[in-house]
């Protein structure tokens, strides 16, 4: 069922609630579902979709996921997600993720951003060139 | 050998391991060629979006929580996750002289099959019409060929003149007439060696069109040699709406190229009707709001960036424009012909009754005008022509009367005969338009009485035979006429003796 325009405005509200100091609080979205539970609004369903969804795009923002292809040191780990948490100007967080299609390399997916640096993109790159 | 070392590490300098930032997305949902798009945080309205396997896409809506992208291209290999990235181009297509006498689609890839086209510049499709300061008064004409259009609807250089009215009245006629006579007129005005001349070059933008009427128009211009002065932007009726909202865009980048390179161009949209129904089914899919007859509200603006384009530009060249509109039952009333009548400078209506009677072009004398007027005609034209359309006028008026003929004053009579002339000699075959020159010294003829004694049904004759004596003995008459521009003693005289020799002849 599509999402009608009260349902928008009402996930929208209750993602601003979820967010404590630009940052998604845990409590916070507690507090969210156990008062849809207790409410049950209107298109229940619709609603946790679009507040799903907004919520794993504002975590995605504050999460760095690098695939790598080789070895990667938690040191090299913590660098980016300190480098990343200085440019974006908020608290990141970094995983790794092994990825042999990359060749070599790393590639650091933070958001919709992507951070490329491997030899399978470079080769790609490549090929579109000539 | 050096080199070659030298161009490998170039490549290999390109492929260094700094790190590239793309913004992605990916695809939440396709349907009637729009795509629904999560991500794409950095997306700029009207940027080119690159999916995989090629296809390129327009960023046309961007929400709070999605992008709606048109994709431009096949939509078939696209599916529910796929990764799509910014490319941080507004879509352009190539420009310049390398794209005359091709057949493009609407980004600018041809499709004659005549191989890539070598073009270093690239236009971005949407751009700003110039201001007010950058432009001038339009004052130098531009010959349609067309003699009831050039005596009395003049066109001039950096005009927007509408082309009106229903199917099979002869519209695109008048469009590839005109762009045929640019050619013929780029011909001489090159072979002459005049410094200061300046050909136009045409641009046809054919817009869901059947893909056998535009290789007909191909083939037309071809058999004319007019298709090596010609780019053809061609979005049948065939290809996606997408295509077809960006091709009159596209054309008129490449217009643009011509305008702002000190040279003057042409181009014809044909036609808005059908480019309007293209957006409005892509803005139905992309859920924006309807207004009037289920046309978004800012198809007027879609239509207005589109022609104030159009303009003759301060120490620089030209644009000139004709769009074609196709009205329903005559009816020029409906929403896009008002719009489009309201945007540009003047209109060319043709009526179906007028075609069907054999008036050919079928150009409503009443309904049409150029509100550029005469100061985009030479004087030639303004000292043979003027009356003209006061004439037809009045013609129209007593017209009715005409079936009581006998009952008629002889003032009324003159002026129903003279009427009836002038429209026998506005008959025009398709295909042939007629030189500046040669459509001065008919309309002289006329207005020297030299037509008056013969009969209504020999006037098309007579146009003809006194076109044939100009051409094979009067040459340099014609050609003093085509450089001075104006009717001096001398050209009077000259015109005089001729038309007096071309009478004894014709007479007998």
């Amino acid at each position: 069922m599509r999402a009608d325009k009260k349902t928008k405005a009402l996930a929208k509200q209750l993602f601003k609630l979820s967010v404590v100091n630009g940052a998604v609080s845990p409590e916070q979205v507690a507090g969210v579902l156990g008062y849809i539970e207790k409410v049950a609004p209107r298109n229940s369903l619709g609603l946790l979709k679009l507040y799903r969804s907004a919520i794993v795009t504002e975590l995605a923002k504050s999460h760095a996921r690098v695939e790598h292809a080789g070895p990667l040191s938690d040191s090299a780990l913590s660098l980016i997600a300190s480098a990343m948490t200085k440019k974006y100007a908020r608290p990141v967080s970094a995983t790794a993720q092994a990825n042999p299609k990359l060749l070599a390399g790393l590639r650091v997916r933070i958001g919709s951003d992507v951070y490329e640096s491997t030899v399978s993109g470079q080769l790609t790159t490549l090929s579109n060139a000539v | 050998m050096s080199t070659v070392v030298a161009q490998i590490e170039q490549q290999i300098a390109k492929l260094s391991s700094k790190a590239v930032k793309k913004n992605t997305g990916t695809i939440r949902a396709v349907a009637d060629g729009v795509a629904k798009l999560d991500g794409l945080s950095d997306v700029m309205y009207n940027e080119m979006v690159q999916f995989p396997g090629g296809a390129i896409g327009i960023a046309l809506n961007l929400e709070a929580d999605e992008v709606g992208c048109v994709v431009l291209g096949d939509v078939s290999q696209l599916k529910e996750g796929d990764e799509v990235q910014t490319t941080g181009k507004l879509l352009s297509v190539p420009v310049g002289k390398a794209l005359l006498g091709r057949v493009v689609d609407a980004l600018g890839r041809p499709v004659d099959g005549k191989g890539p086209i070598d073009s270093k510049e690239f236009y971005p499709v949407e751009k700003i019409a110039p201001g007010i300061m950058v432009r001038k008064s339009v004052n130098q004409p531009l010959f349609t060929g067309i003699m009831a259009i050039d005596s009395m609807i003049p066109i001039g250089r950096g005009q927007r003149e509408l082309i009106i009215g229903d199917r099979g009245t002869g519209k695109t006629t008048i469009c590839i007439d005109t762009i045929i006579n640019q050619a013929r007129i780029n011909k001489v005005g090159l072979a002459s060696g005049d410094k200061g001349f300046r050909p136009v070059y045409s641009i046809y933008v054919a817009v869901g069109q059947k893909q056998s009427n535009v290789v007909r128009t191909i083939n037309a211009l071809e058999a004319a040699g007019a298709l090596e002065y010609t780019v053809i932007v061609s979005a049948p009726a065939a290809d996606n709406p997408a295509n077809q909202y960006l091709a009159p865009f596209s054309g008129a980048a490449i217009g643009e190229w011509f305008m702002e390179n000190g040279m003057d161009a042409l181009i014809v949209y044909d036609d808005l009707s059908k480019h309007a129904v293209a957006y409005r089914q892509i803005s139905l899919i992309l859920k924006r709001p309807s207004g009037r007859e289920a046309y978004p509200g800012d198809v007027f603006y879609l239509h207005s960036r589109l022609l104030e384009r159009a303009a003759r530009l301060d120490g620089k060249g030209s644009l000139t424009a004709l769009p074609v509109i196709e009205t329903q039952a005559g009816d020029v009333s409906a929403y896009i012909p008002t719009n489009v009548i309201s945007i540009t400078d003047g209109q060319i209506f043709l009526e179906t009754d007028l075609f069907n009677q054999g008036i050919r072009p079928a150009v409503s004398v009443g309904l049409s005008v150029s509100r550029v007027g005469s100061s985009a005609q030479i004087k030639v034209t303004k000292q043979v022509g003027g009356k003209l359309k006061g004439e037809l006028a009045q013609f129209r008026e007593l017209a009715a009367f005409a079936q009581f003929g006998s009952d008629l004053d002889p003032k009324t009579k003159a002026q129903l005969d003279r009427g009836a002339r002038i429209v026998e000699l506005f008959k025009q075959p398709q295909l042939n338009p007629l030189a500046i020159e040669m459509q001065a010294a008919i309309l002289w003829a006329l207005q020297k009485n030299y037509f008056d004694s013969i009969d209504v049904k020999g006037i098309v004759t007579a146009a003809n035979s006194w076109k044939d004596y100009l051409t094979s003995r009067k040459d340099a008459l014609l050609t003093s006429i085509r450089t001075e521009a104006k009717l001096s003693d001398a050209i009077e005289a000259g015109l005089k003796a001729a038309a007096d020799e071309w009478k004894g002849t014709f007479s007998k």
